[in-house]
């Protein structure tokens, strides 16, 4: 008799598989043919069980490099990238210690500008560039690097919540009076004390960051400079194959990127965790937005 | 004792009266920033959004600009619904199969973390991906052909924007479902087994425990994920923009107005488009974020 | 009659096993207390009782049918859980009313049944307020109205007070028997706690490690312990070492009598186990075990006084209700009353030297 509930309980869990092993065929499957599609010189209308195995090669994905375009804009993007990287630390982490510290009160109102972006999406952003920072300030535009600040806008909502995190997994108030009973003056405290402890929330904050700039399509596009994706796009246009193998570059790049940075964050023990790429993206007030690029 | 705790806190350096009255200071360059290039750019959209070309106050640009684009919106809005609805319930299933699956370990984490990537998925690689599946020379389009369903016999283009533009909806799906994971997850790590047992306690069938208990609980979050997934999908630009520049959607009308703008700069249109686009992000987004205050009640 | 019964009731979750063959029949109107620590079998044996598990082997029967295969929706049992567990998104009242519902009973007796069940925990002022307003004790009280109200066969509580505070245990507790006594329904309660066992319980069910060790009312479980394992768990135990003479214990020169010293041949070295209340502090030193006061924790009522003894440095405490309590480091004797003690065969314990308390 009771083998008939037994038999039920079981019954009750093939509707989740079920539903995983669609998922999983869903998601790896574009994946797939775009790796078949770089890898394999063989016309989609060709291809049968015979050359299936035939002509497998990674002669596409380096075509990509003898692109004159390829390398200025590869650099300017992680330039980019780099500078955002900077701003976003220089201008966050004071103002995230500061909130702690000294201007508790001033919390609500700082998260909640750090949620604004959400309200204007990059291509409302951009018109707001050309509509009115252009006409007030052309030379700044007209500058490669003028992105930089609006890069940092479009991560701020995630860039601000790990280092948040991060600041408050650790006791600052009680660091900061160690160190400075101990005769350590502001600059060394920030630097000896807090800063390695907000090591995990740094790393992962500013990986975000990288990758936003990286995968940035919109506003480049519209403001016609040449970084990396704007070139993806271009250069996808014209040779086919060839796009698709660097965009299988760009992501499977992205991903071992996110593995080394997930690994470098998860080592530290359970205090260097908070604030790490793995909580960043998964929890907290808003998750991360999509399409951001 | 009580002296005591009073010592103790101007020993651990509470910050001396006259200090701190400068201490706001340190905050300026924070909000002089977003200032500069975020409130003032978006002020600015606004403002000549709702300038007409006369140079005088109006809402009319913003009637103009949804009349003279009415198809882009109606694209935009069908396609925002579809995969926001589509990506909400299918996120929700697959959120759901993660948080209860027990075999194997590492499921729910290789989930996490792919829905972490592939909610950022969005762009030029995601359309790329799309072409080589389901282009016309796409491995999918083939291997349902071979399957006996000829997509592109019938009418089927992986660039058209028409009806619910499934296409394109398709590629959304790929990081409008990802994005529904990491929103619902925690409601669904919230929902008690003892509820269910209690549920059945009570006499009730698991289908009576979905509609009395499951549901109304998750239902927050949901709807909630529905707003947000909405503003995400009516916001995306890139994916479509390489899918074709031709795209008739809202975000690619701002940006080929724009690009026109650059000469003169008297057109109101693009930025009453981009308007609207800021007044729908503004409505589904504090939507979201009351619906998730209500949801956390619950969810202790 | 019976209401309940377990008939080789046998469950393991993979390489362990939960219940070896549970056999225990519940009277109807009766309040069984499965007690017992954790891991011991006692919550499995429940959740298969309310169909939340199923036995590999085995029947469960319910006024003598077989129910073991029926699903849990369909067996009209009332569960209390340890976690409260009450629908979240539900007011009191609609969560009194869930049970109902599932039975299509008309609205008018609906509501009449809500408004008796909240009567009867005493919540009527709480009929519109959410779980999420109320405090531990008043949920707990919510649960057991909503489990009752559809006046069901059987009562399943589930370690119902362990997640609230002292006080509100204690009330809830008092609160719950006389409520079962009230409805005289039958009562399947699942704890680890000894003192709500005892307090509660027509009769106590103590498990150990999937088996069912004694089946009896409070007063034998805890007067007459039938094994060591009970002995131990349920209330606390002195232990002291000896050898059988007849049907009395010789601790050293020491001669206690123990009915229950028959059982085992003469010679037989014995933990004898006995309750503190059992000994007692006398000034002749000739009348007990000699030994040094080491520790005296005042109780109220009584003072336990611990005692290390001369004999073999045994450590024993001794529950006195005299007015004067002896000094720490004083010398004392100990009289032992070994009329209720419980003997195991001394090989059977590695080490065993101090008491034993739960």
């Amino acid at each position: 008799m009771a083998q008939v509930g037994l038999a039920r309980q079981r019954l009750a869990r093939v509707v989740p598989t079920l539903v995983l092993v669609v998922a999983a065929v869903f998601f790896i499957a574009p994946l797939l043919s775009m790796a078949r599609f770089a890898l394999q010189n063989v016309q989609v209308f060709q291809l049968g069980t015979s050359n299936l195995f035939k002509n497998w090669s990674f002669s596409e994905v380096t075509r990509a490099f003898h692109e004159p375009a390829f390398g200025s804009t590869l650099l300017l993007s992680l330039r980019l990238a780099l500078g955002t990287v900077l701003l976003t630390l220089g201008l966050l982490i004071p103002t995230a210690l500061l909130v702690h510290v000294k201007l508790p009160k001033a919390r609500a109102a700082v998260e909640f500008f750090t949620l604004l972006p959400y309200m204007v999406p990059p291509i409302a952003l951009v018109a707001g560039v050309i509509g009115f920072i252009r006409p007030n300030a052309r030379w700044f535009v007209s500058s490669n690097y003028s992105l930089i600040p609006f890069y940092v806008v479009l991560a701020l909502p995630f860039t601000y919540r790990s280092i948040d995190a991060g600041i408050r997994a650790i006791d600052v108030r009680t660091l900061i009076d160690a160190s400075r009973s101990l005769g350590a003056g502001w600059g060394t405290t920030l630097r000896r004390a807090l800063l390695p402890n907000l090591r995990s929330a740094i790393i992962s904050s500013s990986f975000l960051t990288a990758t936003v700039v990286l995968g940035e399509f919109t506003m480049a596009q519209v403001l016609l400079k040449r970084t990396f994706p704007q070139f993806l796009a271009e250069f996808g246009r014209k040779e086919a194959r060839g796009g698709i193998a660097l965009a299988l570059l760009t992501l499977v790049a992205t991903t071992a990127l996110l593995g080394l940075l997930t690994l470098l964050t998860r080592r530290k023990g359970a205090t260097g965790r908070r604030g790490g790429l793995a909580e960043t993206l998964t929890a907290g007030p808003i998750t991360v937005p999509s399409e951001r690029a | 004792m009580i002296e005591l705790i009073g010592e103790d806190r101007t020993a651990t350096g509470a910050v001396p009266p006259a200090r701190r009255s400068w201490a706001w200071l340190g905050l300026v360059p924070f909000f002089l920033f977003l200032l500069l290039f975020l409130v003032l750019p978006a002020l600015g959209v606004i403002n000549r959004g709702l300038h007409t070309t006369s140079g005088s106050y109006s809402l009319e640009p913003l009637g103009q600009a949804f009349s003279k684009e009415r198809k882009a919106f109606l694209n935009s809005i069908r396609i925002s619904l579809l995969t926001a609805a589509l990506g909400a319930v299918l996120g929700t299933l697959l959120a759901y199969a993660a948080a209860t699956a027990r075999r194997p370990k590492w499921l729910r984490s290789l989930v996490t973390s792919f829905s972490g990537v592939a909610a950022n998925l969005g762009g030029v690689v995601l359309a790329f991906a799309f072409v080589s599946l389901l282009g016309a020379q796409g491995l999918g389009t083939r291997i349902l052909k071979e399957a006996g369903w000829d997509l592109y016999a019938h009418g089927f283009k992986l660039n058209q924007f028409k009806g619910f533009s499934p296409g394109v909806s398709t590629a959304y799906l790929y990081f409008q479902i990802p994005l529904m994971v990491l929103v619902t997850l925690p409601a669904i790590d919230g929902l008690k087994q003892s509820w269910r047992e209690a549920a059945s306690n009570l006499g009730g069938s698991t289908f009576t425990y979905w509609r009395r208990v499951g549901l109304p609980v998750l239902a927050p979050s949901m709807l909630g994920g529905f707003l947000l997934l909405f503003a995400n999908s009516f916001s995306a630009f890139a994916t479509a923009y390489a899918l074709s520049n031709q795209a008739n959607l809202v975000p690619v009308k701002i940006s080929f107005y724009l690009q026109g703008d650059n000469s003169s700069g008297k057109s109101p249109m693009p930025y009453a488009l981009a308007t609207w686009m800021i007044l729908i992000m503004m409505v589904s987004m504090a939507g979201y974020l009351v619906l998730r205050k209500r949801a956390e009640r619950w969810l202790r | 009659m019976t209401a309940l019964s377990f008939h080789g009731v046998r469950k393991t979750f993979g390489p362990t096993v939960a219940l070896y063959g549970l056999d225990l029949d519940i009277k109807d109107g009766e309040m069984i207390t499965l007690l017992g620590p954790s891991g011991c079998g006692k919550t499995t044996a429940l959740r298969i009782a309310a169909g939340f598990e199923f036995a590999d082997s085995g029947i469960v029967e319910v006024g003598g049918a077989d129910i073991s295969g029926t699903p849990a929706h369909r067996r009209n049992m009332g569960m209390v859980f340890q976690s409260y567990s009450l629908f979240p998104n539900l007011s009191v009242a609609q969560n009194i009313d869930f049970g109902l519902r599932t039975r299509k009973i008309d609205k008018p007796q609906r509501q009449k049944r809500v408004n008796e069940m909240l009567d009867l925990v005493q919540l009527g002022e709480f009929a519109g307020r959410y779980p999420h307003q109320l405090s531990g004790g008043q949920q707990q009280r919510v649960a057991l109205a909503r489990a009752l109200a559809p006046q069901p066969q059987l009562l399943l509580l589930d370690e119902p007070l362990s997640a609230l505070d002292a006080k509100v245990r204690a009330t809830l507790r008092e609160e719950i028997k006389r409520i079962q006594t009230e409805l005289g329904i039958t009562t399947l309660f699942v704890t680890h706690d000894q003192d709500e066992a005892l307090a509660i319980s027509d009769r106590i069910g103590v498990m150990s490690s999937g088996r069912l060790e004694q089946l009896g009312t409070p007063t034998e479980v805890y007067r007459r312990p039938s094994t060591a394992f009970v002995a131990r768990f349920v209330g606390s135990m002195n232990e002291l070492r000896g050898a059988v003479t007849g049907d009395s214990v010789d601790v050293l020169s020491y001669r206690i009598p123990v009915p229950a010293a028959a059982q085992h041949a003469t010679g037989t070295p014995v933990l004898l186990l006995v309750r503190p209340e059992d000994f007692e502090l006398v000034t002749e030193p000739d009348q007990g075990l000699s030994g040094t006061v080491t520790g005296v924790t005042f109780q109220g009522a009584t003072t336990i006084v611990g005692v290390r003894l001369d004999v073999l440095d045994q450590l024993v405490n001794v529950e006195t209700r005299a007015g004067a309590d002896p000094v720490i480091g004083s010398r004392v004797a100990v009289a032992v009353d070994g009329t209720r003690g419980v003997c195991e065969p001394a090989h059977v314990v590695v080490a065993a030297v101090s008491t034993t308390a739960a």
